[in-house]
């Protein structure tokens, strides 16, 4: 039987994003010998952003409610 | 998938329906490939056609929103209005004089749930807010400068990135 097809913000859950962490974590300590230059935790978020698959809850935009004031 | 992944989504799935061809730019584009950036509006340069002219209208029905409209007396650029974001229409060109079939050429796909966007290289999208320069674009270069950076170490080691 075909495994069932669940939505990817019910499939995501800790464990998954345990794997993440470490999927990042260890293309962070390759890549991080070249760019020493390069703020470390910038380097994660770019491979967080790079990685983190589609439909698990990543925002892109922001509203101004206000001048000056901005919300996801 | 939140309320931004699902606009996306849907905006993607109208784009392919009207049957216009865009191209993501600005940060919209950056952010779909990884950059850690947010935006207020989606960006997207089409060719300047009477038929895409036609085709933008489908797409602003279809999302519930207002026929495109001017933005300013100071640019060409239209604004569909109405939807979830303002997503603002650029023909032809971008800053940095970058034309429509060169960063088409240089333009990546990256896969959307079930839909695939065209996005504006990286680099492309660098350069045009260097032209830009305004102090909104000069803001996020740093950090875009970074994701290409990454982008492409990772695409010469065999590519780790999901586009």
């Amino acid at each position: 039987m075909a495994a069932p097809s669940v939505p990817a913000e019910l499939a995501w859950s800790s464990a998954h994003a345990e794997d993440l962490v470490a999927e990042v974590q260890a293309l962070y300590e390759r890549l991080r010998p070249r760019f020493p230059e390069m703020d470390p935790g910038d380097l994660k978020l770019i491979l967080e952003c790079m990685l983190r698959p589609w439909g698990t809850g990543r925002g892109f935009f922001l509203r101004q409610i206000r001048p000056g004031v901005y919300v996801p | 998938m939140s309320p931004d992944e699902e606009f996306l989504t849907t905006l993607l799935k109208a784009l392919n329906a009207s049957g216009v061809e865009a191209i993501i730019v600005g940060n919209a584009g950056a952010a779909l490939q990884g950059a850690p950036v947010t935006t207020q509006d989606v960006d997207l340069l089409v060719r300047d056609t009477p038929l895409n002219r036609e085709k933008l209208e489908t797409l602003s029905r279809a999302l519930g929103a207002a026929r495109p409209a001017a933005i300013s007396e100071l640019t060409t650029a239209v604004r569909i209005t109405g939807a979830a974001f303002p997503i603002d229409i650029l023909f032809d060109s971008m800053s940095g004089g970058l034309q429509f079939a060169s960063v088409r050429s240089r333009s990546r796909e990256v896969a959307v749930a079930d839909v695939t966007a065209t996005v504006a290289s990286l680099d492309d999208i660098i350069r045009s807010k260097e032209a830009a320069g305004r102090p909104k674009d000069t803001a996020v270069l740093p950090i875009l400068r970074d994701t290409l950076r990454v982008q492409q170490a990772l695409d010469q080691s065999g590519g780790e990135t999901p586009t």
